[in-house]
């Protein structure tokens, strides 16, 4: 009967929000300005959702969520197109979108990929929609098995992967590459005992890093410099372009999609962390498992999937914990929580009986959000795809206008411009010698996790290393790390490549029609 | 061409809103940057008063969160290095007056107006699964085996950890304590059975007391608080009348403007101050949060920041859990 009385209030908050006027200009207008907010390097979904949250003050509860919602939703899909089209990842999140995506706007199918893109980001938020409604007080349970012990690991998990997944020949300089975002996020006063360090006495260095000037500077000033030093237009747009849903490509990919999902609502519920580190999982889980694995990285059209719809999965994975125990599951959402709370909506386990049509509200006006960020999506995909016609002469001085602005935006902060320029230039010097840069930035992103929950981990067990091996979640973490490191090591790639082979052999399966070409 | 046009113009509006006059204050957006996370008690408050106070400025006021370094230094920091027009303003709590000793902090904090909304009380509590029913129970058993209880309360020299302390100190036991980055990560810590005890204020804690998340001890305040759907939760001066020696430590959460900026400046912040908390708005939130309003601004308000500040201050010191000596910065003894 409960579960019946949900669905009829859900499907009544989806008619009653659609049915009226101001509800729908109000969604497609935030939907538009969360996908701006999403393409502009710099400005991100998080900054979008905070600066609207005090404009939504003189609104209602819903209309306000609807707001900031469809920001939040637009937000998350919109850093796609500046991965796609400039290979500038718009917001940390869609920095693992970029990977395949440019090679694709390269051979001139960026207006397939962002259609792709569109597509998947929806069923991506749609589906974890679902979970929102359905099981979410379960997934909050699971949520509460993360201590200091199990952030650290994941913090670190995400660095590592990354660097796996975007090295161009060896897999050590990627992780190299981490592990110099690692140093760059040790700068500053730690935040625990409030030491500075490496900061030679200049107080800008106190609060640490910026991720933004970070984030810009290493993708933005490279790709400038490469771009007008080889004076190549990025793609073609002449060829006719199909920017249809190719639903045909989606159903062949559904398990795919699934898992991506998966893996985008259980990192976006875990608190603290959120798209970027789920859109790499979920690029790492789509590549150990493909059959070509060698074509990730040029231009795959199922690494733009796995990417896209996993974080926008995290968008509803990250509203379990926040209304069901206050916590918000990622920056974006904390911004949210202050906003409800605005609203007089404390979220928390009291919300069932003080509010309680409150979660379903939420997951209907979800499904409103990714449909008309669907519809949004698909009518400016063809036109967004022709900034690529504007002569790269112009186009690349005014992304370096954007590239300044976007990094002194956040903070309004003149230091992150003397930050981004060299982070830039040297990130340019890496990427030459063959350097992946992604890593380098979730390094910047996911550091202070790793380093803050490591030290409060020690503390807590009073120096000991033992609850990694004795908590279960800790374990699998760390296991997952170490199978990461040592696949790579050439002595157990053999290995496995034998095992491989030799389970093949056993087993000579013909496949008449590869159900994985997308 | 549309999108040059559309780049054109975005441009533009960015160069637009560097252009501005003193006359007319507001005439653009208003910043408050926060110094604690978002989502906590005083990024809440902000938050409500900020959007409250727009309506009477007829500017937005657009809260951001700049945390981490001892006592909101960092977001402090940051605020005082804009230029003194008004247009930033800096959320801040009484945790912020111990910026100074802690070593982030180079000014005494008279730097600062003060515009004070109010607080919510503090209370202890423990995870559900734990033996202690009651205050005695914790106390006891952490008196048994010093250090052996992990205790979390936002990061060192905030006022949750003043409170706990505090607790220590008027009765006796000793936890160990582990610093979290806000209230909020701190309860989740203790819902997640990391730590057993939490200090935080009853604001940040009454869903989840309610919700059975976390079980209420004492409140750190000389009276009981009465939670609806909860029962009453004793006073913790019941069972250790000592602590009334350090405690209580109340909240004075509210936001900053720098002292030199203009008055007339001054006056019109104070203005929408002072109407944004007599609104119906205001109070029932404060009702429903379990929060007492203040609304002291000016002189008032800086003498309860000064008191505040020497109070704080004096007792890191005597608790040796300051770095640089009050007496160094000008701070008074309380």
């Amino acid at each position: 009967m409960v579960v019946l009385e949900r669905i009829g209030v859900y499907f009544q908050t989806v008619f009653h929000l659609a049915s009226d006027p101001i509800n729908i200009a109000i969604l497609f207008g935030s939907v538009m300005l969360g996908i701006m907010f999403g393409a502009m390097p710099g400005l991100t979904s998080t900054l979008g959702v905070a600066l609207l949250t005090a404009l939504t003050y003189g609104m209602d509860t819903a209309t306000a969520m609807v707001c900031l919602l469809a920001i939040y939703v637009g937000g998350t899909y919109g850093g796609s197109y500046a991965s796609i089209l400039i290979n500038i990842p718009g917001t940390a999140a869609s920095a693992a979108t970029a990977l395949d995506g440019y090679p694709l706007a390269c051979k001139g199918e960026g207006g397939r990929a962002i259609g792709l893109t569109t597509t998947s980001s929806a069923i991506g938020t749609i589906i974890s929609m679902l979970f929102l409604v359905s099981i979410s007080p379960l997934i909050s349970f699971f949520a509460l098995q993360f201590t200091s012990f199990e952030f650290f690991l994941l913090a670190f998990f995400g660095i590592l992967i990354s660097g796996t997944l975007t090295s161009p020949d060896l897999v050590i300089k990627g992780w190299i590459a981490g592990f110099l975002g690692l140093f760059l996020a040790c700068v500053g006063r730690d935040m625990l005992q409030f030491y500075p360090r490496f900061t030679f006495g200049i107080s800008e260095l106190d609060s640490g890093v910026e991720v933004v000037p970070v984030l810009i500077g290493a993708f933005g000033i490279p790709q400038i410099i490469q771009v007008l030093k080889e004076r190549f237009q990025i793609g073609e747009t002449q060829k006719f372009q199909r920017i249809l849903p190719e639903f045909g490509t989606i159903i062949r990919n559904i398990p795919r999609i699934v898992r991506s999902a998966l893996i985008g609502v259980g990192i976006g519920s875990v608190p603290g962390i959120g798209e970027d580190i789920a859109a790499w999982v979920s690029y790492g889980a789509a590549k150990n498992t493909a059959k070509h694995p060698e074509r990730f990285g040029k231009g795959e059209i199922k690494a733009v999937l796995a990417t896209e719809v996993a974080n926008n999965a995290c968008v509803g994975g990250a509203m379990i914990p926040l209304l069901n125990l206050g916590i918000p599951g990622s920056p974006p959402a904390a911004m949210l929580l202050g906003a409800l709370m605005l609203h007089g909506v404390t979220p928390g386990p009291m919300i069932t009986f003080e509010h309680p049509t409150f979660i379903t509200e939420v997951a209907a006006i979800l499904l409103l959000a990714s449909c008309t960020m669907w519809v949004v999506g698909m009518l400016m995909a063809k036109q967004v795809v022709k900034v690529l016609r504007i002569p790269t002469q112009i186009f690349m001085p005014i992304i370096g206008v954007l590239c300044i602005i976007g990094s002194y935006a956040l903070g309004l902060n003149i230091f992150n411009l003397y930050l981004m320029l060299p982070v830039g230039i040297i990130s340019y010097f890496l990427i030459e010698m063959g350097y992946p840069i992604a890593p380098l930035v979730i390094g910047v992103i996911l550091g202070p996790m790793a380093d803050e929950n490591l030290r409060r981990a020690l503390m807590v067990s009073q120096g000991s290393f033992l609850p990694i091996f004795t908590r279960p979640v800790a374990l699998i973490l760390l296991l997952t790390i170490l199978w990461t490191v040592f696949s790579q090591v050439p002595y157990f790639k053999k290995r496995k490549n034998q095992l491989v082979d030799k389970i093949r052999r056993r087993k000579p399966v013909k496949i008449k029609m590869d159900p994985e070409e997308g | 061409m549309k999108k040059i046009l559309i780049f054109g113009l975005i441009v533009l509006m960015a160069l637009a809103t560097g252009v501005y006059a003193a006359k007319g204050f507001p005439k653009r957006d208003i910043t408050n940057v926060c110094v604690w996370s978002a989502g906590g008690g005083t990024d809440t408050c902000n938050r409500i008063i900020s959007a409250e106070m727009s309506k009477f400025l007829g500017k937005n006021i657009n809260v951001i969160n700049k945390t981490g370094g001892v006592g909101g230094s960092v977001g402090m920091s940051f605020a005082y290095k804009r230029p003194a027009d008004g247009y930033t303003l800096c959320g801040l709590s009484e945790s912020c007056v111990t910026a100074g000793v802690q070593g982030g902090w180079n000014n005494r904090m008279d730097v600062w107006d003060f515009f004070i909304v109010g607080g919510s009380p503090d209370v202890i509590s423990v995870t559900p699964n734990t033996p202690y029913k009651n205050l005695k129970d914790l106390i006891e058993a952490a008196k048994k085996s010093p250090k052996s209880i992990k205790a979390a309360a936002s990061a060192a020299g905030s006022i949750h950890h003043l409170n706990l302390l505090a607790v220590e100190d008027g009765s006796g036991a000793k936890f160990n304590f582990i610093p979290y980055t806000g209230s909020a990560p701190s309860q989740n810590a203790a819902m997640a059975g990391e730590v057993s005890v939490v200090v935080t204020s009853l604001a940040e804690q009454q869903q989840l007391l309610r919700g059975g998340k976390l079980r209420p001890l004492a409140m750190l305040i000389p009276d009981s608080f009465k939670v609806e759907g909860l029962g009453t939760i004793p006073s913790s001066f019941d069972d250790y009348p000592g602590l009334s020696k350090y405690l209580p430590i109340s909240q004075a959460i509210g936001f900053a403007v720098r002292a030199d900026a203009p008055d007339d400046v001054k006056a019109v912040l104070t203005d929408a101050f002072k109407k944004a908390i007599a609104t119906d708005k205001l109070k029932t939130w404060a009702k429903e949060n379990y929060y007492l309003l203040s609304g002291k601004t000016g002189k008032e308000a800086k003498a309860e920041f000064n008191s505040l500040e020497s109070n704080f201050a004096w007792t890191l010191w005597d608790l040796k859990a300051a770095k640089v000596d009050p007496a160094k910065l000008g701070i008074p003894k309380p």
